[in-house]
């Protein structure tokens, strides 16, 4: 090569050089802080590149981090000032971001009220400050009944049938222990310490938390009676074997389980589990008598905590991607995530999947009996949350009924909060 | 001739020290010191978040709790049974894998392997074994007849399952620290006490014991220092502090505390307590033992 080629060919170099690194300059990074890994992760990939395709300006920079310490480590990230825009947060601990980072209203400018009207109203309350909204939902999960419909069978019911109310869970599982041996039933409980319980009231028509999560109020005749069910369940009719919710999900997984309530979330990797080893059926809650259906959502919520500028411009066109019924159907259809979308079957694509998928359908049910998750304060909720596992450990343990150990537990649940929270 | 420096000091050693000092000041006393000012002040690692003083206020909300009762409690049983198990029992070990000398090498292998394994996946393991619906335990206790429950269901021994667990993890390591001390005794004492018509309870009670005492004195005092460290992987995945606060200790406390309510004061402040408590504790181990134990010189 002469010389002058050489020089020409650098110089052709440099000029490709300098365009690139100017458009990598216009380009605006963001960073997706979250806790979704394994297949999860792959599909919120997915849907960051094809946000990505659609805006060649943004780059989405996505990191994962354990779904337990997804909460400290954000507040690390901010803490240390290293940039974090936008991040799935616990529904719990919204109340602690809202009041400790510099959590950003994502209506501030009235024409986000047109996108956000896309989810279903009640998804929005749980970060929703009077008329100012700071996080859109996105991982939701509902509780659902997963059924070993081979050992219904084997038990001499009609896996046709699936229970509705309590009162014919608490009978299937009967049926299924005396003739399987097997465990009957189980409900998840200590997920975030205290969700199950949270579950078990408010589906009895109880209050469990105030509005502001100060007070426990769930000593209510309605609570009690949910929580004794749930201590009938291992004591009185022992139907439910006492464990822990690794154990439960293990053991549904391996068969060794009738009946196993816990989140949507699960429904693939359920689905996965049981292929091949034994039908796999869902069906809704069960309600407690013929009282409404009430079930508290589990699961995040996604927040902005971009400075002002391109960054936080750019974070919220990434929040109006995700709130597309068709980009929300996805990522619920590929993740087993609740549905989010106002009339999500509207999607001709989600609608001839619940038809070919007929297990997504309890969960699409019951979008509309889904009630805000009870929120704690930013003070006091771990030792508060350890009473109330507490108090479900002493109740399996027979060690009182309902009534005696919930108003104990209300009392004190009620101490802790209001020393914790006194003059902040 | 070097020059004198400061009062007829050699400088030399002082700068040899200087980047190990350097390191201790800042990855040690440092943290230290921030730690007991963080103590005594109300911050949530908030952004710009004010930090004011409130005295001993977090001691006071930490030490008034349940969760606080509980966790002292469990300390004190986790540092009580692991003295046992975890420096007492791998002393016999130790001396049967040494007196058996070169051909001691596949047992030092085998007892040393649970150190080497991942504590999560030990965890994992356990959960599943225990599993009351169809875990091999459960299972194969039922084919004796005996029925176990599930321990880990059970505030009363849930923590003999956790100190269990943690107890075989190091157990391999502190074999292999005692055989290191056992192999500074030399084998004609042994021989000697032999010929004298010794037996080997007297050996290890005249002999021994008191050769290995430095051994013991370090393997004492770590164990009482890390012991709760160890028991923080099992009760996370196992048991969560629970049932009912049965299986919950200091330490787990104040990162639940810390990492899990971001009451960075409270976490804090229950840190300084476990740091006394350790300090008070490794200081009467001192000055009770330091003084019975014969170092080599």
């Amino acid at each position: 090569m002469s010389i002058g080629r050489r020089h020409l060919v650098a110089a052709g170099a440099a000029v490709i050089g300098s365009a690139t690194a100017a458009h990598a300059q216009q380009r605006i990074a963001i960073t997706f802080m979250h806790y979704q890994t394994g297949t999860s992760g792959k599909i919120l990939r997915a849907l960051l590149d094809a946000f990505q395709a659609e805006n060649p300006d943004v780059e989405v920079r996505d990191v994962f981090r354990q779904s337990e310490q997804i909460t400290a480590e954000l507040q690390a990230a901010i803490a240390a000032r290293r940039p974090v825009d936008v991040s799935q947060v616990i529904g719990k601990n919204i109340i602690f971001h809202l009041n400790n980072l510099p959590a950003v209203q994502i209506n501030a400018d009235p024409a986000a009220d047109a996108w956000l009207a896309r989810y279903l109203p009640t998804f929005l309350d749980i970060g929703r400050v009077g008329t100012r909204i700071y996080a859109i939902p996105h991982s939701y999960g509902t509780p659902l009944v997963y059924i070993n419909r081979d050992l219904f069978r084997q038990a001499g019911l009609d896996p046709e049938r699936s229970p509705r109310t309590w009162d014919d869970v608490v009978e299937a599982a009967k049926q299924i222990v005396q003739r399987t041996g097997k465990g009957g039933v189980a409900q998840l409980h200590a997920a975030n310490k205290d969700y199950g319980t949270m579950l078990m009231v408010t589906n009895a028509g109880a209050t469990y938390l105030a509005r502001d999560g100060m007070r426990a109020l769930f000593d209510s005749p309605e609570g009690i009676a949910a929580l004794q069910l749930w201590q009938d369940l291992a004591v009185r009719h022992r139907v439910m074997p006492i464990a822990n919710d690794q154990q439960w999900t293990a053991a549904f997984q391996a068969g060794q389980l009738g009946m196993y309530i816990t989140s949507s979330a699960a429904l693939r990797s359920f689905v996965a589990a049981a292929e091949g080893r034994f039908e796999l059926g869902v069906a809704n809650y069960p309600r407690f008598g013929e009282r409404p259906r009430r079930t508290p959502n589990s699961g995040a919520a996604v927040m902005v905590f971009a400075p002002e500028g391109p960054r936080r411009a750019a974070s919220l066109r990434l929040l109006e991607f995700l709130s597309r019924r068709e980009i929300a159907n996805r990522w619920s259809r590929e993740t087993g995530y609740m549905p989010l979308s106002v009339d999500p079957l509207a999607d001709p694509e989600m609608a001839r999947y619940a038809r070919e998928f007929p297990l997504v359908q309890p969960s699409i049910a019951q979008m509309a009996e889904t009630v805000d998750t009870d929120r704690w304060p930013a003070f006091g909720a771990i030792e508060a949350q350890t009473e109330i596992a507490n108090m479900i450990d002493a109740l399996w343990a027979g060690k009182g009924t309902a009534a005696d150990l919930a108003p104990r537990t209300v009392a004190r649940v009620n101490e802790i909060l209001a020393r914790a929270n006194a003059g902040r | 001739m070097r020059s004198s420096w400061g009062q007829g000091r050699d400088p030399e050693p002082y700068l040899y020290l200087a980047p190990m000092l350097a390191l201790l000041a800042v990855f040690t006393y440092w943290p230290l010191v921030h730690t007991a000012y963080l103590s005594v002040v109300r911050w949530n690692m908030a952004p710009g978040a004010a930090m004011p003083f409130v005295g001993l206020t977090n001691f006071a909300s930490v030490t008034s709790g349940s969760l606080f009762a509980a966790a002292s409690y469990n300390t004190v049983i986790y540092l009580a049974a692991s003295i046992p198990l975890k420096v007492l029992l791998p002393i016999p070990i130790a001396v049967f894998v040494w007196s058996l000398g070169g051909r001691g090498a596949a047992y030092r292998t085998i007892l040393f392997l649970p150190t080497l394994i991942s504590f999560v996946v030990v965890s994992v393991v356990v959960l599943w074994l225990l599993n009351p619906m169809g875990g091999h335990v459960p299972a194969l206790l039922a084919m004796a007849g005996v029925a176990m429950g599930n321990p880990l269901a059970d505030a009363e021994r849930a923590i003999w399952l956790v100190i269990g667990l943690s107890s075989w993890k190091v157990l391999g390591f502190h074999v292999l620290i005692y055989v290191a001390g056992l192999s500074a005794i030399p084998r004609d004492l042994v021989e000697a006490m032999r010929i004298d018509g010794a037996g080997d309870w007297r050996i290890l009670r005249s002999l021994i014991w008191p050769l290995l005492g430095p051994t013991t004195l370090f393997v004492l005092i770590s164990t009482i220092l890390f012991t709760l460290q160890q028991c923080f992987t099992p009760i996370d995945i196992l048991t969560q502090g629970g049932p009912s606060n049965g299986t919950t200790n200091l330490f787990y406390m104040v990162y639940q505390l810390a990492m899990r309510s971001f009451d960075i004061g409270g976490g804090a402040a229950g840190t300084v307590m476990l740091f006394a408590l350790l300090l008070l504790l490794v200081a009467a181990k001192f000055a009770l033992l330091d003084s019975r134990v014969a170092y080599e010189r």
